[in-house]
């Protein structure tokens, strides 16, 4: 089939530009590495921002709870839990392998954790029935929640924050290696995410956002849904949280971790932008928030925050779809919803 | 098919903004006859009046070193400049325009940002990348015992700043006769790493004297309101209430202590100048104890600027107004890197950083001398005390002009 073809010509380049792209422009890993940070945010905002209707503010909770459950079990694997807080002595660097332990069990860790909550969470912000804007602003109270509990709590450093070790020379480029985490993980979140919205998880989250309750009507476990797509957010953050952490060397607890101002604003930001509701508008949001912002800093000094404000006042008025929304609007033959065989397949399939 | 054009789009996007980002100058550590280095400094967020000395200081040794020639390195004499970056008041963005600085605009010698909080940021990567930072703006002690080998910090470490008050507090109570251990001391700070470290030194020497903490509060990070602390002190009536929260906790603690009438024998803050607590507050800040860095009246010199004094006149001029410490920290560490490169001859990261570790050096600020961890041994903190509306240095003995007025007088007898 041709478009087939097409097709993976096109993920082909992106995968192998994605690839390369760190050794063409290696003053620019760091940089890099958080586009696909970015990238995830986005995309997993928009699971629940977007596709199922439901604005969350607080999704940057599990971003955090990631950070914070993999700095700390690398902490307590390697070193002495009170001198590490209570600032005596030096602390050693990592090996190589000791490095890769920490940061590894301790994504994992930071996946379950946040996933856990993520559902306990749900289980009772969602099944109490919290919708529109009394669900946004509840979620909002859990990012700035999370920050003052992180802000108090002294095991993990309080306001003081939390350092993670610096990067063992011998794992190569720092930037390169965090860059290839992100990427696989967003390439990861994005075929998930795919894989998902085209079978019967898709449809009942867009049912709900259409209309939850005839969609609970027909018998669609509407909470359940919910819930689920909250975690698969979790999910996906918590793990970029992680590596991020690790990347960014240190975790403050309001402005790096829980920073709903930035990270938190700027994934709801970056899936308006590209256009809510739709797969790659999240990725192409995300990639112009990103690029214009690193601009806006190095050119408009002193007045990138302005600069970004008009930017995001332009997208809301001029492109209130998201660019994906108005080339849909603008093209509909070419880029307008068409049910494909495998969506009308699994719609057909899946009755109620 | 269906979507082929949305993927050529993409596609197009994506590589326009990466040539885009491409197209950007290309900063060297050394361009011509300039050497340049690169600082984050906060021009917005919480620090941005900070930030604003910070960068002043920085910008006064460039335009003093420049005028009287240059530094000397080897054989050739060069100007020098800064490449500045706004990081916002946030560690995140600073630890990212760091890594901007070196590997982008490849700048080899990094000056510190404002605040423990960014500079814990940037030193994680300055050390990855084997680049020295010298900075006068990070105190918080964490900075120095995760083994960092290159940064150097040109101030007294924070939880060295209200510690003297502490002991002027125990000196002022046994000249009373009465025994230092029943002296109750009320702490409350921001929840930064700056504060929290403050809030350990005042802690250990409050424990060394067998003095009782009644409060010990932490403030929100978005200080605006510090009332709750307050009716505490007017209820448990301690000997000394120390507070911390840059200039933002300086200004509240002065304003709502004056606005409520709250009678304590000693209030001691940080931040005095810099939030210019006399030009807001008038009499309202009298009898407020100041920790400080440097103050103009010390006797310091170098060969830069002269006098301690001669520097604030300097300063003045320029910018019009007296230079908080914070700005004379800045300007020490950039004369630290002058010192250094002169010193080691060349621009090889390394030996530079060797040089930087092993200064010895008077400037206007105050003696500068590492120890291994990159702290400055050489320099101890002053407290000043705000006698009529001005600053009179009264601990410790070696830098007095003044006497403590201990215990503050009552509001009611102002």
């Amino acid at each position: 089939m041709k478009s087939m073809g097409q097709k993976s010509v096109f993920y082909g380049v992106i995968v192998i530009l994605s690839l390369i792209v760190p050794w063409l422009l290696p003053a620019y890993q760091t940089q890099l590495a958080f586009l696909w940070v970015m990238v995830v945010f986005a995309l997993t905002w928009d699971v629940v921002g977007g596709q199922m209707g439901y604005n969350s503010f607080g999704n940057i909770v599990f971003f955090g709870i990631g950070m914070y459950v993999t700095a700390v079990i690398q902490r307590n694997m390697h070193f002495d839990i009170e001198e590490y807080v209570h600032v005596a002595g030096r602390v050693e660097t990592l090996t190589p392998v000791q490095y890769l332990e920490g940061l590894f069990l301790g994504m994992g860790a930071g996946v379950v954790v946040a996933v856990v909550i993520a559902a306990g969470l749900g289980a009772c912000i969602l099944a109490m029935g919290m919708r529109g804007q009394y669900f946004g602003i509840c979620t909002l109270g859990l990012g700035v929640a999370a920050g003052e509990l992180a802000n108090g709590w002294e095991y993990i450093g309080a306001g003081s924050g939390l350092v993670t070790p610096v990067f063992p020379d011998q794992l190569g480029q720092r930037g390169a290696f965090f860059y290839y985490i992100f990427f696989i993980l967003a390439v990861i979140a994005f075929l998930t995410l795919r894989y998902l919205y085209a079978g019967r998880f898709g449809l009942a989250i867009n049912a709900i956002r259409d209309d939850e309750d005839k969609a609970e009507a027909m018998g669609i476990h509407t909470t359940r849904y919910k819930i689920i797509a909250w975690c698969i957010s979790a999910f996906f953050l918590s793990l970029v949280g992680g590596g991020a952490g690790h990347l960014i060397g240190f975790i403050d607890p309001t402005e790096v971790a829980f920073a709903g101002a930035t990270f938190g604003v700027w994934m709801i930001l970056m899936a308006i932008l590209g256009g809510k509701g739709t797969l790659w508008g999240p990725v192409i949001g995300a990639v112009i928030f990103h690029i214009t912002q690193e601009l806006f800093w190095t050119y408009l000094f002193g007045w990138q925050r302005v600069a970004l404000g008009a930017l995001i006042v332009a997208i809301v008025v001029f492109f209130p779809m998201g660019i994906m929304g108005w080339m849909r609007e603008r093209w509909p033959e070419r880029f307008g919803h068409r049910v494909e065989e495998r969506e009308a397949f699994s719609a057909s399939k899946g009755g109620g | 098919m269906t979507k082929k054009q949305s993927y050529l789009f993409t596609l197009i996007v994506i590589i326009a903004a990466i040539s885009l980002v491409f197209a950007g100058p290309s900063w060297a550590k050394v361009e011509g006859d300039t050497i340049i280095f690169g600082a984050a400094v906060s021009f917005t967020g919480k620090y941005s009046t900070n930030g604003k000395h910070t960068k002043n200081g920085y910008d006064l040794v460039v335009k003093r070193v420049n005028e009287m020639g240059g530094v000397k390195v080897g054989d050739k004499t060069y100007k020098i400049d800064i490449k500045y970056y706004d990081d916002e008041s946030t560690p995140a963005r600073a630890g990212q325009l760091a890594d901007r600085l070196i590997k982008q605009d490849e700048i080899k010698f990094i000056l510190g940002p404002y605040g423990s909080g960014p500079t814990k940021g940037i030193a994680p990567i300055t050390e990855k990348y084997k680049i020295p930072m010298v900075e006068g703006n990070g105190a918080s002690r964490s900075l120095f015992n995760k083994g960092y080998r290159y940064i150097f910090a040109v101030l007294s470490t924070s939880e060295q700043y209200l510690a003297e008050s502490i002991n002027l507090l125990a000196e002022k109570f046994k000249e009373d006769g009465r025994d230092p251990k029943s002296a109750k001391v009320a702490i409350a700070v921001e929840n930064d790493p700056f504060s929290m470290d403050i809030r350990a030194g005042v802690v250990d020497d409050a424990k060394r004297w067998g003095m009782k903490v009644v409060i010990d509060d932490k403030l929100p990070k978005e200080l605006t309101d510090m009332t709750a602390t307050l009716t505490k002190v007017k209820a448990l009536r301690p000997d000394a209430l120390i507070v911390s929260g840059h200039s933002k906790g300086a200004a509240l603690a002065v304003r709502q202590t004056a606005q409520m009438k709250v009678d304590v024998p000693m209030l001691a803050i940080t931040h005095c100048e810099a939030a210019d607590v006399v030009g807001k507050f008038g009499g309202d800040a009298n009898y407020t104890l100041c920790a400080t860095q440097w103050a103009p009246t010390m006797t310091y010199k170098d060969e830069w600027f002269g006098f301690a004094g001669d520097y604030a006149e300097a300063f003045e001029k320029e910018y019009g107004y007296v230079p908080p410490y914070q700005a004379a920290e800045s300007s020490a560490a950039v004369l630290v890197y002058v010192d250094a490169l002169q010193r080691a001859g060349n621009f090889d990261t390394e030996k530079v950083r060797d040089a930087i570790a092993a200064t010895n050096l008077q400037t206007f600020y105050g003696w500068v001398k590492f120890d291994e961890t990159g702290k400055n041994i050489a320099k101890p903190m002053v407290l000043r005390q705000i006698q009529k509306g001005k600053y009179v240095p009264v601990a410790p003995r070696k830098f007095a002009a003044g006497e403590v007025i201990f215990p503050k007088p009552k509001w009611k007898d102002r």
